[in-house]
């Protein structure tokens, strides 16, 4: 019996040249702004008023630019490192969603570092300390998946995903617990709140006229250039390539799988707790949403960016000007609150993802082409 | 190499976009104080000097700023209220930014942004701000920066503010006990979102204990925590809990939602609620709610920053920069009693109010009220002293003692008053 030919079916294209997908994302990004302009003029709020504000965060011609600038640099530093460090893991096809549990866990052994050492140290040297204990906070959280998966074989996508919630509840706990023990409560307040750090852990500024250069805006893009390095010219680079393409073969040409996934995934988790050391530095306390986020975002990102160091610093960049910016731009309509900013990226990234499959595959309907 | 490069010029492309985004030929009309779109023009700087044509408010909300309900709610109706009462236009005059979290870093971005746009008065609504709010009002002196629930305040620019809410807690235990006195029935409950964690909490659950008992001295009051400010399935089956395993014939709240109402309501036992008038969710249970009017304060805040000249003359010209009004000035109230009162309950409760607005006796002293209702309806108040004591039978404040402080009602108070069962 012949069977019948499907209505439709989706054949994969071949080559595509990088400069048409990069065009055709362009593309998608506009034609989500154009959906987003639509539903912007059906609450009459005035459109280009609004993407001009959003684009530049609010910044031109207003009171206090820099301010808005360095604050800027706050949200974009954690989700580039996050989003570069959760990269490492997808090229090895390992799915740490984690992201939020050791950014916490990364915030939460800086700030023991920075409450206990208190201003012993010099404040360059307390940052070491405070970057080490991030590193160690975030990597060990990280490490004990890669572990479990490569003695037990146990899934890391669920592991990641519940260790998430112990992280978040641990930090949470530590935030509303007043006792004894807790040295990191304020003792001034009656009511459970986090204490400032003393001023020796605070974030190094540079202070440049009327802006103030965070530090961790430097090393966040001296690590973008040392992970593309790393991943495109070194040897363990390449491993992790091969492990992730697959393990079978990775292990047949004489690769130590174990020792990959975990070398791997120890730096990914250490970075993303690095991330969390440095935005609790740069606020000089903790806090219990101290994530904001990133540790999703960071997923988002690493997609959109194929994974491509360059794309993340580009695709993080974007997010941030498109979240901080759509508050600084909706604050004056009362239609447009912060679920604005965030179905505005839902749409980008759905637009974008939609793009992507036409530039990979295309559909054939019934009839139209021999089958060959 | 070729990557290196591309990434540099995608930099300098985006920069250059943040840049030169002055618009070329720019049609659509802002709002009037969006984004300030003349550089020249130094908003806020000079003393407002009581022009409203120019005054920009602020506020950074915990929840969305489309709520319905809830406590973002609250604060957004008081301050539009508010704002519309001074003939200023919320449309074109409040700048918001919600869903802020209570983390510092993304409270001071908030404050910049409102800052940067030109906010003469900025509003944060929720507790955890505070730090940001306090760092924020040294760094802009010409700003006023008011902090609500919280306790830190500078000798300028930087005040809280908050309600004796338990002042209307008191009024509704009232009715409650009457309540409780018509259907012989000593159990009340309280779905509690938190209880002695929080002074807030803790002294309204004490205030509602102690007006229950001053119209019936039998009464306990059953306290189910759910350890949140809002969860509307806990909060369900907690006020479930309190009517189906403690028998109670009265649910009070502290928590968001109305739904310790409805379950009142299903159960056919009465209720008080909180925040808003609830007879209109539960008509059969409601007796009355202990309700804001955040309007009050915001009113008097931004007249103050209007008229006062300089931001810097701003706690000078409130003359405290810890706000914390009652009863007396309508900052807090209860809703009008519906019809599931107890015979003289109004009566009652109007004198107690009276009581408490000249300032002669307030919740929390050695001396406790009694009424005597004439066969005309006129009540007499009987002060009778006698001790404040907690329910592991520790005495606060002696028979006849001056009433606690307001620092302690306000962050300190960890205890539960003699009635209270902690569940």
């Amino acid at each position: 019996m012949k069977r019948k030919e499907p209505l439709f079916r989706v054949v994969k294209r071949e080559g595509g040249s990088p400069v048409r997908l990069a065009l055709s994302y362009v593309v998608a990004v506009v034609l989500a702004l154009c959906i987003g302009a639509l539903l912007l003029a059906m609450q009459g709020v005035p459109v280009m008023q609004f993407y001009q504000d959003m684009f530049t965060m609010g910044m031109v011609g207003s009171r206090y630019p820099f301010r808005v600038l360095e604050g800027f640099i706050r949200l974009f530093v954690p989700l580039l490192i996050t989003s570069m460090a959760l990269s490492l893991a997808f090229r090895m096809r390992f799915w740490n969603i984690g992201g939020e549990g050791q950014f916490i866990m990364g915030a939460i052994c800086a700030g023991i570092a920075a409450f206990q050492l208190g201003n012993t140290l010099p404040q360059p040297v307390m940052l070491l300390v405070i970057a080490a204990c991030g590193i160690l906070g975030g990597g060990a959280y990280g490490l004990i998946v890669a572990a479990l998966k490569v003695r037990f074989g146990t899934n890391e996508t669920l592991l990641t995903l519940m260790l998430n919630y112990i992280a978040l509840y641990l930090l949470e706990f530590l935030g509303e617990t007043k006792a004894d023990w807790n040295f990191m409560l304020s003792e001034q307040s009656a009511r459970p709140v986090f204490a400032q750090f003393p001023e020796a852990a605070d974030m190094i500024l540079f202070t440049i006229g009327p802006f103030q250069l965070n530090l961790s805006l430097i090393i966040a893009l001296v690590l973008c250039v040392l992970v593309f390095v790393y991943l495109k010219y070194t040897k363990q680079g390449y491993e992790i390539a091969v492990v992730g393409d697959s393990p079978n073969t990775a292990h047949y040409a004489g690769i130590k799988v174990g020792r990959v996934v975990i070398r791997t995934i120890f730096l990914s988790a250490a970075l993303i707790g690095l991330a969390g050391a440095f935005y609790v530095s740069s606020a000089g306390t903790l806090s219990t949403s101290v994530t904001n986020d990133v540790g999703w975002t960071g997923i988002v990102v690493a997609w959109l960016a194929k994974l491509n160091t360059v794309g993340i610093l580009i695709v993080s960049l974007l997010i941030t000007v498109l979240q901080y910016g759509c508050q600084a731009a909706g604050t004056a309509y009362p239609s447009i609150d912060a679920n604005f900013a965030d179905m505005l990226q839902g749409i980008i990234l759905f637009v974008v993802l939609a793009a992507d499959f036409f530039i990979r595959f295309r559909v054939v309907i019934r009839g139209k082409e021999a089958v060959k | 190499m070729k990557k290196l490069l591309a990434l540099i010029m995608a930099l300098a492309l985006v920069l250059g976009l943040a840049a030169c985004g002055q618009p070329a030929g720019n049609e659509s009309q802002a709002p009037e104080g969006g984004t300030s779109q003349q550089p020249d023009e130094p908003q806020g700087e000079e003393p407002q000097g009581g022009a409203t044509g120019d005054f920009l408010v602020g506020a950074i909300y915990i929840n969305g700023q489309n709520d319905t309900a809830g406590y973002t709610y609250q604060h957004h109706k008081g301050i539009t209220a508010a704002m519309e009462e001074l003939g200023l236009d919320p449309a074109t005059q409040l700048l918001i930014v919600d869903n802020v979290p209570e983390d510092l870093t993304q409270v001071s971005n908030a404050i910049d942004q409102l800052a940067n746009q030109g906010a003469n008065i900025i509003f944060g609504i929720s507790f955890g701000y505070i730090d940001a709010m306090a760092q924020k009002a040294e760094e802009y002196p010409d700003i006023v920066f008011c902090h609500g629930t919280g306790y830190l305040g500078n000798e300028t620019n930087f005040v809280n503010y908050f309600g004796r809410i338990y002042q209307a807690r008191y009024l509704t235990g009232i009715a409650a006990g009457l309540k409780s006195l018509e259907l012989g029935n000593n159990n009340l409950g309280y779905v509690a979102a938190y209880n002695t964690e929080y002074a807030e909490t803790c002294s309204g659950i004490n205030a509602f204990t102690l007006g229950a008992q001053s119209v019936n001295p039998d009464v306990v009051v059953h306290v189910n925590q759910i350890d949140t400010w809002g969860d509307e399935t806990l909060e369900r089956q907690a006020a479930e809990a309190l009517v189906d395993t403690y028998d109670c014939c009265v649910i009070a709240q502290h928590c968001d939602s109305a739904q310790p109402q409805l379950v009142a309501a299903d159960r056919e036992v009465f209720g008080c609620g909180y925040n808003s008038d609830m007879t209109a969710q539960a008509p059969t249970a409601h007796l009355t709610a202990a309700i804001w009017n955040w309007d009050v304060f915001y009113k008097t805040a931004m007249e103050t920053a209007m008229s006062c000249g300089a931001a810097g003359d701003f706690v000078g010209a409130l003359g405290t920069n810890a706000y914390y009004a009652g009863l007396a000035e309508g900052l807090v109230d209860i809703s009008p009693l519906s019809e599931n009162c107890a015979e003289n309950t109004q009566a009652i409760i109007d004198a107690v109010r009276e009581l408490i607005v000249s300032g002669d006796w307030d919740v929390f002293s050695g001396v406790k009220l009694s009424y005597d209702v004439a066969e005309d309806g006129t009540v007499t108040i009987n002060q009778t002293e006698a001790p404040l004591v907690t329910n592991d039978g520790t005495e606060i404040v002696a028979a006849g003692g001056e009433s606690v402080t307001d620092s302690v009602i306000k962050s300190e108070m960890n205890y539960n008053v003699e009635g209270v069962i902690a569940h």
